[in-house]
């Protein structure tokens, strides 16, 4: 029975993670990329990776580092690998987006970059897959919160290995005829091994611990998270190899990927159904921040849902697609990842600043490292500037878009500058907030100080 | 030899749901040889008896009404804890003395379950056995009380819901001994 010492790197990772989620917003603000340029357009891919890549898969990685070993109660196998493996990611996602102007034809062709940034990236995500995979294995049998991580890390392996195949032929590396196939038409397959498999679904298996233990509810073990695991695995393995079938033998593949969807769909309301359930029978009737917004999260969750079966129904899904993105990325990935760090870094910060005197003297609660009334109104315009912006979207409001999307920028600098505040403890009151022992966190680095 | 005894009303924190304990362990680790403590709880604090007991303190109890209660800590002159261990070899692996604290602490937000075990160890005898309730293994307390020199054993209750921890004060010091 280890214990678990805070992880080193993540606090990088989220920094990194923040800085991308700022210049993906700008982006959006100054109108480079979607709505304003199609969704295939050089532009539009830059835009996308930086969130994508730079903003959700760096936090969460950095997250998976110290909670993965929470989830499956063994340690990280290693805490020294993710400060390489975020240089690899960092380096190969610039080389990216500057292999994306060049296809653009912004920047210089030659030499090309693409084949370069997926040998980083593939580099980087390999290293993420090898400390995970190994702490995982080390542990197992696995709690059910982790096997939803196994299944989006594998999905994350699925996502990289469809970006290197399209890295090596746009950089003009290949010419096997598979592979041209799978760069012609495969990339509602990467996109949705990317959102739906090891975002959604990773996501979905951490906010089942998560969310029990900030609202004191039982962790749920029965039938239906179960059912939740199992339909959704099976919903990604059919949209991925049904997928790669017709991507390479012929079909029509929008149309099959809405029928392999629908037990992905079924498991997104049973997940409804038991997060719903979590919040019922909490115990802590006040909950903090993060858990109201996280609802927000899930409420945008459902919204992408009904939206997507709305449009289906409606024969106009393949013009709004945009839009259900959008709000998937958005409300649910980037809301409930917002509500979640602003508990995890006061979380992290009070265990590093105060866990070694813990008992000794008087220390902080972890609340004390934040004013929630200060965040509630940042956190309620990011929400709120998010669905109006998707409104914009669906309206086809360039204009109005760029309008919500300053909004959301505002908000997210709100929130940051409230993160911020508390990695440096400006809102614990002076008199405990530095008592004998302790030291003040550094912003990118945690320490776990031996004695 | 005439005893001072110093106040110490804990009703206050008591009563605002606290945890007196590291008030009370500084407030005897700042007496004087010829000092003592009246304390003032709101209940019988017994499992303080047997704490300031292995410091060698001799305790003298009485219900001052309203279910308050007045003890009046004075110093035997002999420390428990200084005696040599009974049983030195048998300080990790062997049978563990019965706990002198018990926490139930399933209904506290985490990470409240962690500093009240911390902080009650803090109140401890090396030797010394807590047992706390929980509602999840503590993977980040380990850490601590590992740092901290201290063993302990833990598990799930047969339901499956509760975790029971027993620490033992410093008792990884003592093995190492």
């Amino acid at each position: 029975m280890a214990g678990i010492s805070l992880s080193r790197w993540t606090m990088s990772y989220f920094v990194a993670a923040l800085a991308a989620l700022i210049a993906g917003e700008t982006l959006m603000v100054a109108g480079y990329g979607f709505p304003a340029a199609t969704l295939s357009s050089p532009e539009t891919l830059i835009l996308v990776h930086v969130i994508a890549i730079g903003w959700m898969s760096l936090l969460l990685c950095g997250a998976l580092f110290q909670f993965l070993p929470v989830l499956v109660a063994h340690p990280l196998y290693s805490n020294t690998l993710p400060l390489p493996t975020l240089f690899f990611l960092l380096g190969g996602l610039v080389l990216l987006l500057l292999g994306f102007l060049q296809l653009a034809g912004d920047i210089a062709a030659s030499p090309p970059l693409l084949p370069f940034s997926g040998l980083l990236l593939s580099t980087g995500f390999t290293l993420v897959l090898w400390n995970l995979g190994r702490t995982l294995w080390a542990a197992r049998p696995v709690s059910l919160p982790a096997r939803f991580v196994i299944v989006g890390l594998t999905c994350l392996g699925l996502t990289v290995a469809f970006g290197v195949v399209f890295t090596i032929v746009f950089g003009g590396m290949t010419s096997y005829e598979p592979f041209l196939l799978i760069a012609g038409a495969a990339r509602p397959l990467h996109a949705i091994a990317g959102i739906g498999g090891w975002l959604t679904f990773t996501a979905v298996g951490v906010s089942y611990r998560l969310l029990a233990m900030f609202m004191l509810a039982p962790e749920l073990e029965g039938h239906r998270p179960h059912a939740v695991l199992y339909l959704g695995a099976a919903s990604l393995a059919l949209i991925i190899l049904a997928g790669l079938y017709v991507v390479l033998f012929g079909g029509p593949l929008l149309s099959l990927l809405a029928v392999c969807a629908i037990p992905g769909i079924a498991a997104l309301a049973l997940y409804g159904a038991d997060i719903f359930h979590l919040y019922r029978v909490r115990k802590r009737r006040n909950i903090e921040l993060n858990s109201r917004m996280a609802a927000f999260a899930l409420m945008s969750l459902s919204g992408s849902v009904v939206l997507t079966i709305g449009l289906i129904v409606l024969g106009r899904l393949a013009d709004n697609i945009g839009a259900v993105v959008f709000l998937v990325a958005f409300g649910w990935l980037t809301g409930l990842s917002l509500a979640k760090l602003y508990k995890i870094t006061a979380f992290m910060t009070w265990l590093e600043c105060y866990g070694p005197v813990l008992g000794k003297t008087v220390t902080p609660r972890v609340q004390d490292l934040v004013i929630e009334a200060r965040a509630r109104k940042w956190f309620f315009l990011y929400f709120s500037a998010v669905w109006f912006s998707d409104l914009a979207l669906l309206a086809q409001q360039t204009t109005v878009f760029r309008v919500g999307a300053a909004m959301m920028l505002v908000a997210t600098a709100g929130i940051i500058v409230q993160l911020a505040r508390s990695r440096f403890l400006k809102d614990v009151n002076e008199d405990i907030r530095l008592p004998e022992g302790t030291h003040r966190p550094k912003l990118f680095l945690s320490h776990s100080r031996a004695r | 030899m005439t005893i001072n005894f110093v106040d110490l009303d804990v009703r206050p924190i008591l009563r605002d749901g606290g945890e007196p304990f590291a008030k009370i362990m500084q407030t005897v680790s700042a007496l004087g040889p010829d000092e003592g403590i009246r304390l003032l709880a709101t209940f019988k604090p017994v499992p303080l008896f047997s704490v300031l007991g292995s410091k060698g303190f001799t305790h003298e109890a009485r219900e001052i009404g309203d279910g308050d209660w007045e003890v009046l800590f004075r110093r035997s002159g002999e420390a428990e804890a200084e005696a040599p261990p009974a049983e030195p070899a048998a300080a990790d692996d062997g049978a563990w003395p019965e706990p002198v604290q018990h926490l139930d602490n399933r209904d506290l937000d985490p990470p409240e379950p962690m500093v009240r075990i911390l902080a009650t160890i803090e109140t401890m005898a090396p030797g010394q056995v807590l047992s706390a309730l929980l509602c999840r293994e503590p993977m980040f307390l380990f850490p601590e009380l590992a740092k901290r020199g201290h063993s302990w054993q833990g598990a799930f209750e047969a339901d499956g819901t509760t975790y029971k921890i027993l620490v033992r004060v410093n008792g990884n010091k003592e093995a190492a001994a």
